[in-house]
């Protein structure tokens, strides 16, 4: 398909447990390293899994003035203010009179800031009986309307972060935030390169934010049995396409992107970091906790991305995967890959970067989208650590444990959302 | 893209709403001005600031999704999830789709949605029994050894946020595009305008579009009451909202849910469909300063691409939610634009405010306005604010004279939605 308006990417910010910027979470998996360990956030000893993948030694004040304003947001605003702060100020569009405002957007992939536990538990506590499941509502509200605080909770709600993020950095353009939970941020880049290709925006900041790793959070995937419980070894629990996988790895962070039409970054002699060719996405229509089994909605989406960009399946050098390290997802996007590329499939080197950095959830797809640009750029594909032992059905090229020199012009990265939404983008590097 | 231009028409409604959950209802209580806002019934409300709302206490689920493998799955949604699905549902009954009779891979869904409030029983016993000894906090440690296990294993299903569009598009096998958009009262309009996009780019032959909030339910009652400014009329519920008149006092919760079916112009022709109207332009903005410039900005944006000026609308159909500074604001931008000389509806007053659920409610207001050739009234604006330079329509029913009108929404944050729309006539 051929687009009349082209868009690249001219920012990036990344604030993830692998480092605070694009280029020391890209050095950090050339290297291998995991970011995963015993959970800080909150005292998760007695929980089914005790570790997670959380952002280290954070600190909004680095990145913007008066942070205590933010001090009732959750941790999903706070780190998408610092990334759209980074990748902003890398497009040189921070404070930029010369640019028209009303003309720049936000579409965010984001999550919900983090509950208040201990009231909202306690609330509960106190007036439900020791021999029920029923809670006294009014006793509820009597706790609850004293021990809430309402500015907290109105930080809970989830299109607050891209207000902020507008607010801050005087965005005035559309402004969407979405939540197809694993695929969110996938999808807001693929939704803002439209919006910009059909001219309603000349830029755009977006990517993904989120922080799961709360009480609720783990509560409810523990029961779903989704994360791993390798508690004895956190770094070697994220392993996907690998045999032994037992479940994902809870990560968090945000990545921001500034995607531009080209014209007009060429005109303010923007650094353009690589073109954004190719959006696809399709639902599964299957099933709420399982993906298609033979990655019926997968195979679809990866085709439309290709046909988007005008590409064909052998013009793609790298895949970066989706890769959650579950064996249903494993398996369904081996099974696609296999479909869409062939023969191909066997010679097309694929990573998970999950298996270092845990998974963001809304945050991933900008991530691993980030990752993508600069292995463009340098030429070196991160590695799929913790693959020991080849699970028999996932047998294509991993890239397994070591980060690989292989130069690549065109990159497929995927993002299968819980619920059977999925999103695939084809980056390219930018050629004039 | 060559060819002719793509054009998007509306082919089928779902409603539940208070007052009313049939088009033919909805437009009814909308003629008659009647409220659907009474004391709240589904808990007890006397300890919460605003105990009035409008309630849909006659949604039964099962009466609206009847096949049995669906029906099943009915237990695993928070009651917001269920008023998604069963307003798609039926949409798509509205809309005379026959599954198979269409290209799944060509048909999708956009939602609005919001935080999705956990059912207090799901997680009191885990509560309860993880409270310390001194009866002044629960123990983390506890509840991750034993009270965990004493919350459903499904938990976190029933409430995220994109189950309205999952459902949508497993029960109606619906494997093109699929969206969840999150922006309070704009939700469901910023997920149209996707939906409407995507139809234009040939992304999709059609989409059911919609929203669902529920906020009768004991965890949002209380935090709504906390940061949203409610109306504390108790004593007078039918009266409580005063959109855009000098006695405002602020809004009040309700729950609803609407959907419509998105179609592709010539796809909805081909198969015979029912038009009930066309959406023609979109925009989306932040108004960072809350001057309303920036508002009016959207607006002017939207009308552009929908090739029209101020004075070919017949009516706008606002926010007006009945706060004091949100009115103003929204009234400022109306202002801006149109002067005095557009008449405002806001259907508010009838309804609540039902976050995520409307924006598309209260379009499907004005898509059955222009079809059937009149403006219902707001109510409860009696006494006009000078803060608030706008004509608001409060009395019977006016003819409708022009083919357009504009439907406005935005979020405390300042993020803001404006849709063009079009009677449909050939």
């Amino acid at each position: 398909m051929k687009h009349t308006r082209r868009v690249v990417i001219t920012g990036m910010g990344a604030i993830t447990p692998l480092g605070h910027t694009p280029k020391e979470l890209y050095a950090n998996q050339l290297e291998g390293k995991s970011g995963a360990g015993p959970t800080f956030r909150f005292d998760a000893r007695t929980f089914p899994t005790k570790f997670s993948s959380q952002v280290k030694g954070f600190e909004l004040g680095k990145y913007i003035r008066n942070p205590e304003r933010f001090d009732k947001s959750g941790l999903n605003t706070k780190f998408a203010l610092a990334a759209a702060k980074d990748a902003l100020a890398d497009a040189g569009l921070l404070d930029n009179p010369k640019v028209d405002r009303t003309m720049i957007g936000v579409y965010l992939g984001s999550g919900e800031g983090s509950h208040d536990f201990p009231n909202l538990t306690l609330s509960m506590a106190l007036v439900t009986p020791a021999d029920g499941y029923k809670v006294d509502t009014t006793g509820f509200f009597q706790h609850s309307m004293s021990l809430f605080d309402g500015a907290h909770e109105h930080e809970v709600e989830m299109h607050t972060t891209s207000g902020h993020v507008a607010n801050e950095f005087d965005l005035r353009g559309p402004n969407y935030t979405c939540q197809t939970a694993c695929a969110a941020s996938g999808q807001a880049l693929g939704e803002a390169l439209e919006l910009i290709r059909r001219g309603d925006a000349d830029a755009m900041i977006t990517g993904g934010s989120h922080s799961m790793i709360h009480p609720f959070g783990v509560t409810g995937f523990n029961l779903l049995t989704t994360l791993s419980q390798r508690n004895d070894d956190p770094t070697k629990a994220s392993r996907p396409f690998d045999l032994n996988r037992d479940g994902f790895v809870l990560g968090e962070g945000a990545g921001m992107v500034v995607l531009e039409e080209l014209e007009h970054a060429k005109k303010r002699g923007a650094t353009i970091h690589a073109e954004l060719v190719g959006y696809g996405t399709t639902a599964d229509a299957y099933r709420v906790t399982d993906s298609h089994p033979e990655g019926r909605g997968a195979i679809k989406c990866i085709k439309l991305a290709l046909e988007n960009a005008g590409l064909k399946p052998t013009d793609i050098g790298y895949v970066n995967a989706h890769g959650t390290s579950t064996h249903v997802n494993d398996l369904a996007e081996t099974i696609a890959i296999k479909n869409v590329f062939g023969e191909y499939a066997y010679k097309l080197p694929i990573s998970s970067i999950k298996s270092m950095l845990g998974h963001l959830i809304c945050a991933a797809g900008v991530v691993e989208m980030v990752t993508s640009v600069l292995t463009i750029r340098h030429g070196v594909l991160p590695p799929t650590i913790n693959y020991e032992t080849p699970d028999p059905e996932c047998d294509l090229d991993y890239v397994p444990n070591v980060a690989r020199e292989v130069k690549v012009d065109r990159i497929l990265s995927n993002s299968f959302g819980f619920g059977g939404q999925n999103v695939s983008l084809i980056v390219s590097k930018y050629v004039a | 893209m060559a060819g002719i231009a793509r054009r998007a028409v509306f082919t089928g409604v779902g409603l539940i709403t208070p007052v009313g959950s049939t088009p033919a209802a909805y437009w009814e209580s909308l003629c008659a001005g009647r409220s659907g806002i009474r004391r709240i019934s589904c808990v007890d409300p006397s300890e919460l600031f605003s105990q009035i709302g409008g309630e849909t206490p006659d949604f039964i689920p099962k009466k609206i999704i009847s096949n049995k493998e669906h029906l099943k799955g009915l237990r695993l949604m928070a009651r917001t999830v269920q008023m998604g699905l069963a307003s798609s549902h039926l949409a798509f009954q509205n809309s005379g789709l026959e599954l198979g009779k269409f290209d799944p891979e060509r048909a999708g869904v956009e939602f609005g949605a919001g935080m999705i409030a956990s059912e207090l029983d799901d997680i009191g016993k885990g509560a309860q029994v993880s409270l310390e000894p001194s009866k002044d906090s629960v123990s983390l440690a506890v509840w991750g050894e034993k009270g965990l296990k004493e919350v459903p294993p499904l938990w976190m299903l029933k409430y995220l946020p994109n189950m309205p569009s999952c459902h949508t598009s497993i029960t109606l096998d619906l494997r093109g595009p699929s969206n969840t958009i999150t922006g309070s009262d704009a939700a469901s309009l910023l997920a149209l305008s996707e939906a409407y996009h995507i139809l234009l780019r040939d992304g999709a032959d059609l989409f059911f579009a919609g929203g669902a909030e529920s906020k009768m339910n004991p965890l949002s009652l209380t935090r709504h009451n906390l940061f949203q400014e409610l109306s504390r009329r108790n004593h007078e519920p039918e009266t409580a909202v005063k959109p855009f008149d000098r006695d405002r006092d602020g809004s009040v919760l309700g729950e609803a849910a609407g959907c419509v079916v998105l179609e592709e112009l010539s796809h909805a022709k081909a198969r015979g469909a029912r038009i009930d109207g066309e959406l023609v332009g979109f925009a989306s903005g932040v108004d960072c300063d809350r001057d309303g410039k920036g508002f009016a900005l959207v607006i002017r944006r939207a009308l552009k691409q929908a090739g029209i000026g101020p004075n070919d609308v017949d009516h706008v159909n606002a926010q007006g939610h009945g706060t004091v500074r949100g009115d103003r604001w929204e009234a400022r931008a109306i202002n801006d634009v149109f002067g005095t000389n557009t008449p405002v509806w806001s259907i508010k007053a009838n309804i609540g405010a039902s976050g995520a659920a409307s924006s598309m409610v209260e379009l499907i207001g004005s898509i059955l306005a222009l079809k059937h050739g009149q403006l219902p009234p707001t109510l409860n604006h009696v006494n006009p604010d000078p803060e608030c330079p706008v004509w608001v329509h409060n009395r019977g029913l006016r003819p409708v004279t022009k083919p357009y009108a504009v439907k406005m929404s935005f979020t405390d944050a300042g993020q803001i939605a404006v849709a063009v729309i079009r009677k449909w006539e050939e």
